[in-house]
C-alpha cells in the first residue's frame, strides 16, 4: 500500500494522488467499520465454539436417559454462568463499539421491551408448565432450549425486519429455525440440534461481518 | 481525467478520513466529536478546522447538546455530503481504471 500523506491544519491535498486516495478511503472505511461494529466477529466465533461445547455437554449428559428426566444439577450452573457471561461480554463489547454513536441504530425502548418480553415470557411459561405438572420430557427437555430460541429468534427477526437491517434479520431467522428444528428433535436431541444450529449461525454471522468489513469501497 | 477533477473539498487526506468515517454510520446516526477525534487521531483544533470547512459546504451537520456541565457535539454526514462522497468515489474509480 502506498504511504499516505497527511495534512496539518486545513491544508490542501499536496501530492495526494488517486491511488493514495483510493488506499486511504478503503483503509479508513474498513477501520471505521471494524471499530463501530457492535457484534465483533472474534466474539461471535468464541460464542459459537462455547455454545457448541456447553450444549454438546448437556446432550452427552442426557442422551442415555430412558425415560428422559433432565440434565444433572452440576450442568445447570454451567449453562447459567455461560448465559450470564455471554450477555455481559456482548453488552460490554457493543457499548464500547457504539460509544459516541446516537440515532436510529440504537434500539428504542419499545423494541427492547419486545425482545425482553419474548425472552422472559418463554421462561415464565416454562415455570407455569412445571407448576401444573407437565412432563419432564417437555419442561426440562424440549422446551428450555427450543422455545426460548424460537421466541428470541422470531422477535429479533421481527424487530430487525422493521428496521430493514437484513443481516441481523438473517441471524434472527436462523436462530428461530434452530429453535424450530430443536423442537422437532426430541428432548435429548434438542440440545445437540440447538448447539449445532447456534454455532453455525454465529460462525456464519461472523463470516458475513468480516466480508462486509473488508469489502472495498473503490474496487467493485 | 486528472485528480484536478476530484472534489477538492474531499480530496485532502484528513477530510477524506472524516467523510469516509462518517459515511460508515447508519442513516440517521450521528457520531460524537470526541469519538470521531479518537478514530481519526487528530487534535481537537485541527479537527474543528476541517469540520468547519465541511460544514460550510453542507457536507456535514453538527449539533451541540448539553448534558449538565458537559457540552457534547454530534456530527453526521448530510445527504449532500454522502452524494459528494459517492461522486468522489466514482471519479476515483474512473481515474484508477484509466491508469
Amino acid at each position: 500500500m502506498n504511504p499516505v500523506p497527511d495534512t496539518t491544519a486545513a491544508g490542501d491535498g499536496g501530492n495526494f494522488d488517486a491511488r493514495q486516495a483510493a488506499a486511504l478511503l478503503d483503509q479508513t472505511t474498513q477501520r471505521a467499520r471494524r471499530s463501530l461494529q457492535p457484534a465483533q466477529p472474534w466474539l461471535l466465533v468464541i460464542r459459537g465454539v462455547l455454545v457448541l461445547a456447553v450444549l454438546g455437554a448437556v446432550w452427552l449428559n442426557v442422551r442415555g436417559q430412558h425415560p428422559y428426566q433432565h440434565p444433572t444439577a452440576a450442568l445447570i450452573p454451567v449453562c447459567i454462568a455461560f448465559g450470564v457471561l455471554n450477555f455481559i461480554a456482548t453488552v460490554t463489547v457493543a457499548r464500547r463499539a457504539t460509544a459516541g454513536v446516537r440515532g436510529r441504530s440504537r434500539l428504542r425502548p419499545a423494541e427492547i421491551a419486545i425482545l425482553t418480553a419474548a425472552w422472559v415470557g418463554a421462561f415464565a411459561a416454562m415455570a407455569a408448565m412445571a407448576s401444573v405438572g407437565v412432563s419432564d420430557r417437555v419442561v426440562y427437555g424440549i422446551y428450555p432450549i427450543a422455545v426460548p430460541l424460537l421466541a428470541a429468534g422470531v422477535s429479533w427477526a421481527g424487530v430487525t425486519a422493521a428496521r430493514r437491517e437484513w443481516r441481523e434479520f438473517g441471524t434472527g431467522a436462523c436462530v428461530a429455525i434452530t429453535g424450530a428444528a430443536a423442537l422437532a428433535a426430541g428432548p435429548a436431541g434438542s440440545w445437540l440440534v440447538a448447539g449445532i444450529g447456534l454455532c453455525v449461525t454465529l460462525l456464519g454471522t461472523a463470516a458475513v461481518i468480516v466480508w462486509q468489513q473488508r469489502r472495498s469501497v473503490v474496487r467493485p | 481525467m486528472t485528480t484536478d477533477e476530484l472534489d477538492p473539498l474531499i480530496h485532502v487526506p484528513t477530510r477524506l478520513k472524516i467523510v469516509a468515517t462518517l459515511a460508515t454510520l447508519r442513516e440517521g446516526d450521528t457520531l460524537s466529536f470526541t469519538r470521531l477525534q479518537d478514530m481519526i487521531g487528530l487534535t481537537p483544533g485541527n479537527l474543528i478546522i476541517h469540520l468547519r470547512k465541511l460544514e460550510e459546504a453542507d457536507y456535514i451537520s453538527s449539533k451541540k447538546s448539553s448534558n449538565g456541565s458537559v457540552s457534547i457535539t454530534q456530527v453526521a454526514l448530510t445527504d449532500h455530503g454522502r452524494a459528494a462522497l459517492d461522486a468522489y468515489t466514482r471519479a476515483l474509480r474512473d481515474l484508477l481504471g484509466g491508469l
